[in-house]
C-alpha cells in the first residue's frame, strides 16, 4: 500500500457536527485510516488536506481563507456532506455566504447526511489510488438504509409530489420541450425518505447505495423523464400523460357508477386548467348579464 | 499582569467551533468571554418557512449527537399544536431510540475525555465499542446520525422480534463496557487523578446559573426531566435518577457512566413491556394556539416553543438547547482555576462544541503571542 503521508485538519463552519462525528470515528481501527498513512492533525500548518464540514456563515469565511492559506500544499480540499456541497437543508438560511467551494477550491466531494465513515474513508482511499478489502459486514448496508434515490421510470407519473414534501429542496421540477424533468440533487438531499413515503406511485426509491463521493458536483443528480400532454385548446404543454391516465384510473376506481362518464372525464381533463377558466368564466359571464337583464327590466 | 488566553474558535477534534477568550493571572482563570456564532445557520427563521412536517428533518440537523431527541421533542410540541394521541408502542418505542441514542452521546463524550486526558487506548476501546450502537442504529432506523425516526404522530419504523433480539445482544456488550468505565473512575489513575477537585460547581451556583443535565446532576440536584416531567413511556418505567455530591469533572463522568447503566435498564423494561398495536397515527390539522414542549436531552433539558397560527407552516419556532443553558455554569467552573485545566472542564460540560489545542496566550500590555505549552 502506498504510503503517502496524509495530514487531515478538518474544518467546520454552520454544520450539524453529525459530519464531524463521522470523521472522529473514522479513527476507529476497523476502518483503517491508519493504513492508508492518514492521520488527522490539530493545526492547519501542519496539514496537506482540508476536511471542511458544513456550509459556510458569515463568520466562518474569513477563517475559512485563513486556514487555507496556512495549508501546506498541494492544498487538497475534501467537502464531507451535503451541507460542504451544496448548503444543503440550510441553503435558505439568511447568515449563510456559500458552499465552501464558493471561497475555496474543493477537489472532492463525499456526498451524504451525514457520509458513513466507511464512504469517507473509501472515497480517500480511491484518491489516493489505494484499494481496500472492503469484506467486512460493516461495509454492507442494512435492509432499510436510507442511500442513494432510484426511479422506476415505468411507475414515475411526474406529479412532483416528491418535490413538495422533500425537506430541502434537493428535488426539482423542470418542464421544458414537452417533457417534464424531476431531477434529484442527491448532494443536496437529506436522505430522510419523505420522497419515498408520500409517491403515490411508489417509484422513487432510496437504495443501499452509498458510495457517492465525485469531483464534480454538476454529477450529483439523478433524473427522470415523462412525456406531456397538449392542451386540446391552445396546445400548450400542460401536464404529464402519464399524471392524467393515472387521475382519470383513480376517478373511475372511486365512482365506478359514473363508469359512462368516462369520456367525458377524458375530454374535460385534456384542456389545460387556464383555458378551463376561460370557458367556465364565458358561461359565468353569460349567466350574469341575463340575470343583469331580467333585473334591469323588473325595476 | 493579566493576560488574555483565546481557544478556539477552529479547533480539530470534535464538535463545533467557538471562542473563549480567558483572562488570566498567574496561571489562574479570573475571567471569561464565550463568543458564539460559528455554527449559526438561522435555524429558527428556516422553520418558519417549511411545514410542521419538513422541519422534522431540520430540528434534526440543529444537532448532529442529540439528533433524535430534538425531532421528539419538536414532535411532541407539534402534537399538541395538532391534538393528536400518540399510540402506546409509539411512546414505548421512543424510549427505546431515544435511550439508544442517551447510550452513544455519552459513550462519544467518554472517548472524548479519553482523548483529551491521552488515554489512547481508552479511547480507541470505547469508540470501536461505540460502534456497534451506531451499526445498531443504522440497522433500527437506516441512518448512523440523523435516524428521522420520530414523526408526528408517533415513530416510523416498528421493532420487530428479530431487531429486539439483536439490541438485547448489543446491550449485554455495553454492559460490559459500561462495568469496565466504572472501574476505571473506581481506581486510582488518570482519570480521577486529573479531574478530581477540577473545575468545581457548588450546589448552590448550579442552580442559581441555571444549569441542566449531568451538569446539575454532578452538583448533587436530583433533576431530570424524564422523571419530574414524563413524557413517552418515561413514567411507567422504572429508573433512578443517577447524582454525585462532589460537582467536579470527576462527579459529572461518574453521572454520564452512571446513567448508561439506567438507560440500558430502560430498553430492556421498555422491550420486555412493548405494547402491541400501531406505530403511529396521521395527525390532524395545525390549530391556532402556542405549544411548550420539553424532553431530557443527553446533556440535559430540551425546550421547545411553537406558535401556530392555523396552517401548515409555524409562525414561529424557538429552540432552547441544553448546552446553552451549560454555557452560564461553565463560565462559574472556569473561574478560579488554572489555565490548563480550561479545556478539559469546557469539555466536562460536554458541549456541543469542544476546544482543543489551538489556544494561543496574548499579553494584554504586548500583544506578544505564545502557546500554551510554551
Amino acid at each position: 500500500m502506498t504510503k503517502k503521508k496524509i495530514a487531515i485538519y478538518r474544518f467546520m463552519s454552520a454544520g450539524c457536527n453529525g459530519c464531524d462525528v463521522q470523521i472522529f470515528e473514522c479513527l476507529v481501527p476497523r476502518y483503517k485510516l491508519g493504513d492508508l498513512g492518514v492521520e488527522v492533525v490539530f493545526t492547519p500548518e501542519e496539514a496537506n488536506v482540508l476536511a471542511i464540514t458544513g456550509s459556510i456563515n458569515v463568520k466562518g469565511a474569513e477563517e475559512l481563507k485563513m486556514a487555507y492559506r496556512k495549508l501546506k500544499s498541494p492544498k487538497i480540499v475534501i467537502a464531507v456532506g451535503n451541507c460542504a456541497a451544496t448548503k444543503g437543508i440550510f441553503s435558505k438560511g439568511y447568515p449563510i455566504v456559500g458552499p465552501p467551494d464558493r471561497i475555496v477550491p474543493v477537489n472532492l466531494y463525499i456526498p451524504g447526511c451525514p457520509p458513513r465513515p466507511q464512504a469517507i474513508v473509501s472515497a480517500i482511499a480511491k484518491a489516493l489510488g489505494a484499494s481496500l478489502d472492503e469484506k467486512e459486514d460493516y461495509w454492507s448496508t442494512p435492509e432499510g438504509f436510507r442511500g442513494k434515490h432510484k426511479f422506476d421510470a415505468e411507475k414515475c407519473i411526474g406529479c412532483g409530489a416528491c418535490a413538495q414534501v422533500c425537506s430541502s429542496d434537493a428535488i426539482e421540477v423542470i418542464d421544458e420541450d414537452g417533457k417534464r424533468l424531476v431531477r434529484i440533487n442527491y448532494a443536496q438531499c437529506t436522505f430522510c425518505g419523505f420522497c419515498q413515503d408520500e409517491c403515490p406511485t411508489q417509484a422513487i426509491r432510496l437504495t443501499k447505495e452509498y458510495h457517492l463521493s465525485t469531483d464534480d458536483k454538476k454529477m450529483a443528480y439523478i433524473v427522470n423523464e415523462v412525456e406531456m400532454l397538449r392542451c386540446r385548446i391552445c396546445s400548450s404543454y400542460y401536464v404529464p400523460s402519464k399524471q392524467i391516465r393515472w387521475a382519470i384510473k383513480r376517478i373511475m376506481e372511486k365512482a365506478a357508477v359514473y363508469r359512462d362518464l368516462r369520456k367525458e372525464l377524458e375530454d374535460a381533463m385534456q384542456i389545460c386548467p387556464e383555458c378551463r377558466r376561460k370557458i367556465v368564466n364565458i358561461r359565468n359571464a353569460k349567466r350574469l348579464l341575463a340575470s343583469l337583464a331580467i333585473k334591469t327590466r323588473v325595476s | 499582569m493579566p493576560e488574555i488566553v483565546r481557544i478556539g474558535p477552529y479547533k480539530p477534534q470534535l464538535l463545533e467551533p467557538e471562542r473563549f477568550e480567558l483572562l488570566v493571572e498567574n496561571n489562574k482563570i479570573i475571567d471569561v468571554n464565550i463568543e458564539l456564532g460559528y455554527v449559526h445557520r438561522g435555524i429558527e427563521d428556516l422553520f418558519t418557512k417549511r411545514t410542521y412536517m419538513q422541519n422534522l428533518a431540520l430540528a434534526e440537523r440543529i444537532c448532529g449527537i442529540c439528533s433524535g431527541v430534538h425531532t421528539l421533542c419538536y414532535a411532541q410540541t407539534a402534537e399538541g399544536i395538532m391534538d393528536v394521541e400518540v399510540p402506546d408502542r409509539a411512546r414505548y418505542l421512543r424510549c427505546i431510540y431515544m435511550e439508544l441514542e442517551r447510550l452513544h452521546s455519552h459513550y462519544l463524550w467518554f472517548g472524548v475525555l479519553a482523548h483529551t486526558l491521552h488515554e489512547h487506548e481508552v479511547f480507541l476501546k470505547v469508540m470501536t465499542e461505540r460502534e456497534r450502537i451506531q451499526d445498531l442504529l443504522e440497522y433500527l432506523t437506516g441512518n448512523r446520525i440523523n435516524y428521522l425516526i420520530n414523526t408526528i404522530g408517533g415513530v416510523r419504523r416498528d421493532i420487530t422480534a428479530k431487531k429486539a433480539e439483536r439490541i438485547l445482544e448489543v446491550l449485554k456488550d455495553m454492559k460490559n463496557l459500561s462495568d469496565y468505565l466504572l472501574m476505571l473512575l473506581d481506581r486510582d489513575g488518570a482519570f480521577v487523578e486529573k479531574t478530581k477537585e477540577v473545575g468545581i460547581l457548588p450546589r448552590s451556583i448550579a442552580l442559581d446559573v441555571g444549569a441542566v443535565g449531568p451538569t446539575l446532576r454532578g452538583s448533587g440536584v436530583k433533576s431530570d426531566i424524564r422523571r419530574d416531567d414524563p413524557y413517552a413511556a418515561y413514567g411507567e418505567l422504572d429508573f433512578e435518577v443517577v447524582t454525585e455530591d462532589e460537582g467536579d469533572v470527576l462527579a459529572r463522568t461518574r453521572v454520564r457512566v452512571r446513567e448508561t447503566f439506567e438507560s440500558i435498564r430502560i430498553i430492556e423494561q421498555a422491550l420486555e413491556n412493548l405494547p402491541e398495536g400501531e406505530i403511529s397515527v396521521k395527525p390532524g390539522e395545525p390549530l391556532e394556539k402556542e405549544e411548550i414542549g420539553r424532553a431530557e436531552a443527553p446533556r440535559g433539558e430540551l425546550i421547545y416553543y411553537i406558535r401556530s397560527n392555523g396552517t401548515n407552516i409555524p409562525e414561529r419556532v424557538k429552540v432552547r438547547t441544553p448546552s446553552f443553558a451549560n454555557n452560564f455554569a461553565l463560565t462559574e467552573m472556569l473561574r478560579g482555576d488554572i489555565v490548563q485545566n480550561a479545556r478539559l472542564i469546557i469539555e466536562s460540560i460536554d458541549p456541543c462544541f469542544a476546544c482543543t489545542d489551538r489556544i494561543t496566550i496574548i499579553d494584554v500590555n504586548t500583544e506578544r503571542k505564545r502557546g500554551l505549552e510554551s
